[in-house]
């Protein structure tokens, strides 16, 4: 009897300590924003452009860091220094766009089709950046 | 006739000398680099825009903050923070600058050039001389540019203590 309880207590603390390691060590230094999980504000490359345009430290407030699903016109795609996939979607104008790098390759991005990439937003330069994206339609 | 043909020759060759041809990117690379006793800090951001003109040597870099991806991303969270760099309230990094050398560089000539670069770095709303070593490369009338410097982060009124002073900077970009 004694020896059950000693060792259901053992037990005990042994997964208490895994969790305590998981939690408090590992999963924070492991942790991966995955944009695919997160609820996206939804609105068109256009729309988005003439926010950052017309005020952009209201947009900033809206749009930074927070996942964005954006539905535009594709201008290019191309890779960058590090191989990534990088899509440019088409604003009105022509000027500022919407400069999206996909975190993997999406296959063929037909120029001219029009497509929904969702990503973190990081701000806007002469295009609105979105980072860590994904194409959610084609 | 023969004379108004060669003035006219001699404007067209004018306008061709004189044109000057401005280099973008909006990809350009910047990583930084810094060793630490307990780990190193390392990130990298892809998405830098950056100009350049071939005749006067002016060069110019922004970046969003926000852009920067660490491995660990805490440690990422840690470097956006208010107590750190902030970045929502400062969500860019520019660099405005002059080639103090660019004659140095014939972009019609295939080759690497080593060039020095001076400018105003401004981070976190603050803005300081800095002056750079890098190279131009010539390929094929592409043009890229590569550059590795050292910032101490306290002169941006970052505190560093507990992690560094020196951060070495290293761009690359390739222009259209």
């Amino acid at each position: 009897m004694k020896k059950k309880i000693i060792l259901s207590g053992l037990l005990v603390a042994g997964i208490a300590g895994i969790g305590i390691w998981y939690f408090i060590f590992y999963k924070p230094t492991h942790f991966k924003r995955d944009v695919a999980d997160e609820q996206a504000i939804t609105i068109t490359a256009k729309q988005i452009v003439k926010n950052f345009q017309s005020n952009e430290d209201s947009a900033n407030k809206i749009y930074l860091n927070k996942a964005i699903a954006i539905t535009g016109e594709v201008l290019e795609a191309k890779k960058n220094q590090d191989g990534k996939p990088t899509v440019t979607l088409k604003s009105d104008d022509s000027f500022s766009n919407i400069y999206c790098t996909l975190k993997d390759d999406a296959g063929q991005i037909q120029g001219g089709s029009t497509i929904t990439v969702k990503g973190i937003c990081t701000g806007f330069l002469s295009d609105v950046v979105i980072i860590d994206a994904i194409i959610i339609k084609k | 006739m023969k004379q108004l043909f060669l003035v006219l020759l001699a404007a067209c060759s004018l306008t061709a000398i004189s044109a000057q041809k401005t280099y973008v990117t909006k990809s350009a690379q910047v990583k930084f680099f810094s060793h630490t006793p307990a780990e190193d800090i390392e990130a990298t951001n892809n998405q830098a825009e950056s100009k350049l003109v071939d005749k006067t040597g002016q060069v110019m870099f922004s970046l969003l903050i926000k852009g920067f991806r660490f491995e660990n991303e805490l440690m990422q969270e840690h470097f956006n923070g208010a107590d750190y760099m902030n970045s929502t309230k400062f969500p860019k990094g520019e660099f405005k600058g002059k080639i103090t050398n660019i004659a140095a560089v014939n972009f019609a000539k295939d080759g690497t050039y080593n060039v020095t670069t001076t400018g105003d770095l401004t981070i976190k709303g603050i803005t300081k001389k800095v002056t750079a070593k890098g190279t131009i490369t010539v390929t094929k009338s592409k043009i890229s540019t590569k550059s590795i410097f050292k910032i101490n982060v306290k002169d941006y009124g970052v505190d560093g203590s507990e992690v560094t002073k020196d951060l070495e900077i290293t761009v690359t970009a390739k222009y259209e």
